[in-house]
């Protein structure tokens, strides 16, 4: 079941193209990645989904159709531009923007102290939010985009900002929102924290998208002939290697076309080399991405 | 609906939290207090002190006159003894003069009864009110011309002594009170001041949104248009707050003053200017709230509105700068024409209202265009109203302002 579905969308500034003809559809109750370096169409393509902006073509659904104004009270969005009142108190500018979600005010503030006491902001409930930190406001407004319990939450960098520690706490708090049952869209250009969190993705580059699926599945086709071997002490000639080379602690081994990795296993165990590890080497989304931009890079 | 409440109840607790706001308000009638009370105070005991200190009297500088016509026979009883010296030559008047006995003095030609001319000598150049004291020869010459007779005198210098009797229904107010005459003063600039300053609360709260990046997550909470409404009735309210403390602390004080400076009670404001006022009021920011919020929906911060708001106040300024115009003739062409034209209504009819009679139908048919007008730009402001437009960042451009302010709806 879709919770985003996502047809072509196109969308120009002027005369740059921003997001051109984007397609993909956002599973229900998954981490759904959203890739793509600096300036690459994410967040255009985040405000077309949320119906800020018009797109020039295509189509969007979410949560089942059209956006409506109901609909808007059970999404959550943390833009990528991050603001809230800057005069007001930490509290009444989260009851604020919690009852412009459907919340009550009594609902709201139940709903918020939890959040303000995980967060240790809750000394800070009666301090103007222009007299809290960077980091203080982040967190602030993670609490406004979840407070309300939303069924799709669209994150746009949500790490920025945060130190390691509420870093890991944000992390946390993502995976038990998907593990309620909730749908979210992370916008990064930090890989890593896709490869950690996500298990769908789509990758823009220049406005397209270029890579689009699950990420083990891409991970698979991307893989190359190489296995990674970690052994007490060095590892002997073999049979099918063309090249090894050190990588994190381990070997990487470099198959010839006709080897497979079974063949070097047989080979190692023949040998009673004791194997401390043997995994078929996975290239990181980086990589990934740096393929592929290299690619389309000599294409054009 | 409800959002649009939330909106509103946000804003209102927003701007009359802030301190500036709670010291503005309450402190422009502390002062009008304290500074009625000063005066009332000196007032009791010097009688026409509001007159004299925008009217200071003229301190009688002693003057001159040659007279080579023989008309001059005697001085009048209203020439205090000393102020106007005969001299026997122009030379005699000019040592004088040089000596600093007298000011300036006057040449009577032997030919005057023909002529008509006078020569005035004085030292200083100062064509604004260099004549002000010319007055006192003048009654001079007339008194000599009418043969010597006083009352004759006084009767060709005030032909005219007319007692009015108006059958309109409104009070009369005092001709010769200086509170008649500053009371449409004071209600044009009151107008002017709250529909600018309340119209300026819906372009701060606009540009605060944006520069405090704000906007992009009320746009996934609640609709342009609900943003639009809520902060259009809000700010109404805390401008028509604004206004009725001022005009009411206006009015208090204006009865007050019908007893402090015993002015005949026919001086009072009819209470039915209170309720036009309200009503123009409304309209007014209506009209003007709306120019504004399309100027806020369309530059980046605060300091880039200025050059807009510059152009948008306009014709709020046109009744203060054709002000006396307007109060002297308040039923003439010019009044009626800016009274009836929307952008200049809300402080023109005002301003007419202070200082005479306006017929109904003008008063009526004024709020119903204002009504159309504030419909029209409210509608037009709505197409600017749009998420992109909003977050896009773009510098203000007056091209793209009017095209969007005259652009049809169904473009939008």
């Amino acid at each position: 079941m879709t919770t985003v579905e996502v047809e072509h969308i196109r969308k120009t500034f002027g005369s740059m193209c921003a997001v051109d003809d984007v397609s993909f559809d956002v599973e229900k109750g998954g981490i759904f990645g959203l890739l793509g370096p600096n300036g690459a169409g994410k967040t255009t393509s985040i405000r077309i989904i949320l119906d800020i902006f018009k797109p020039d073509g295509g189509r969007v659904a979410i949560l089942g159709g059209p956006m409506t104004e109901a609909k808007k009270n059970l999404i959550g969005y943390l833009p990528e531009e991050r603001g809230l009142y800057q005069d007001i108190s930490l509290e009444r500018c989260l009851t604020y923007l919690a009852t412009l979600k459907g919340l009550s005010r009594s609902e709201a503030r139940q709903r918020i102290e939890p959040f303000l006491e995980r967060f240790d902001l809750a000394d800070h409930r009666k301090k103007k939010l222009k007299e809290l930190s960077k980091g203080m406001q982040q967190k602030a407004q993670v609490i406004a985009t979840l407070v309300h319990r939303p069924q799709l939450i669209i994150i746009d960098e949500p790490f920025a900002a945060l130190d390691p520690l509420n870093t890991q706490m944000v992390k946390d708090i993502l995976i038990e929102q998907r593990d309620r049952g909730a749908t979210i869209i992370m916008s990064t250009h930090q890989m890593h924290q896709v490869e950690e969190l996500c298990d769908r993705l789509v990758l823009i580059n220049k406005g397209k998208a270029v890579l689009y699926g699950k990420l083990d599945t891409i991970r698979r086709e991307f893989s190359g002939h190489d296995v990674l071997v970690r052994t007490p002490g060095a590892i002997p000639p073999l049979p099918g290697v063309i090249e090894s080379k050190p990588h994190n602690g381990s070997v990487r081994l470099s198959l010839a076309e006709h080897t497979t990795p079974q063949d070097i296993l047989r080979e190692l165990v023949q040998q009673n080399v004791p194997l401390e590890q043997f995994e078929i080497a996975m290239p990181t989304l980086d990589e990934i991405f740096i393929q592929i931009v290299r690619d389309s890079g000599e294409r054009e | 609906m409800n959002k649009i409440i939330l909106v509103l109840k946000n804003e209102l607790v927003a701007v009359t939290a802030r301190r500036s706001f709670v010291l503005t308000l309450l402190l422009v009638p502390v002062i009008s207090f304290v500074v009625f009370f000063v005066l009332s105070a000196l007032n009791r005991n010097t009688p026409d002190l509001l007159t004299s200190v925008f009217s200071p009297p003229q301190n009688q500088a002693v003057e001159g006159y040659v007279d080579q016509s023989g008309l001059i026979k005697s001085l009048p009883d209203s020439v205090k003894p000393g102020t106007l010296i005969r001299y026997a030559s122009q030379a005699d008047a000019r040592q004088a003069m040089a000596d600093g006995k007298i000011k300036d003095y006057y040449i009577v030609p032997p030919d005057y009864l023909a002529s008509g001319k006078i020569t005035y000598v004085r030292i200083d150049f100062n064509p604004i009110s260099g004549l002000d004291q010319t007055g006192t020869f003048q009654d001079v010459l007339d008194y000599n011309l009418l043969g010597g007779n006083s009352s004759l005198a006084a009767k060709f210098q005030n032909p005219l002594d007319l007692q009015q009797v108006s059958l309109a229904p409104a009070p009369q107010r005092e001709q010769n009170n200086a509170l008649t005459f500053f009371l449409p003063y004071a209600v044009t600039f009151l107008f002017y001041f709250v529909i600018l300053a309340a119209s300026g609360l819906m372009l701060n709260s606009i540009t605060t949104e944006k520069q405090n990046r704000v906007l992009e997550i009320l746009m996934v909470s609640i609709t342009p248009t609900q943003m639009l409404a809520g902060k259009i009735v809000a700010l109404g309210i805390v401008g028509l707050l604004q206004t009725l403390v001022w005009s009411g602390t206006g009015y208090f004080l204006l009865r007050l003053s019908g007893q402090t400076f015993n002015l005949s009670s026919a001086f009072q404001l009819p209470p039915s200017i209170l309720a036009w006022g309200v009503l123009y009021f409304l309209l007014g920011y209506a009209i003007y709230a709306s120019l504004m919020a399309g100027v806020g929906a369309l530059v980046p911060n605060l300091r880039e509105a200025s050059q807009a708001t510059t152009i948008i106040i306009m014709p709020l300024i046109v009744p203060l700068v054709l002000i006396s115009a307007l109060i002297n003739d308040s039923n003439g062409v010019l009044a009626v024409v800016l009274s009836l034209f929307p952008l200049t209504a809300p402080v023109t009819m005002m301003t007419r209202l202070a200082a005479g009679n306006v017929p109904l139908w003008q008063t009526a048919l004024a709020a119903l265009l204002m009504v159309g007008a504030a419909w029209l730009i409210l509608r037009s402001v709505s197409n600017l109203f749009r998420a992109q437009t909003m977050l896009s960042g773009q510098p203000f451009s007056a091209r793209i302002f009017l095209r969007a302010l005259f652009a049809r709806q169904a473009q939008a």
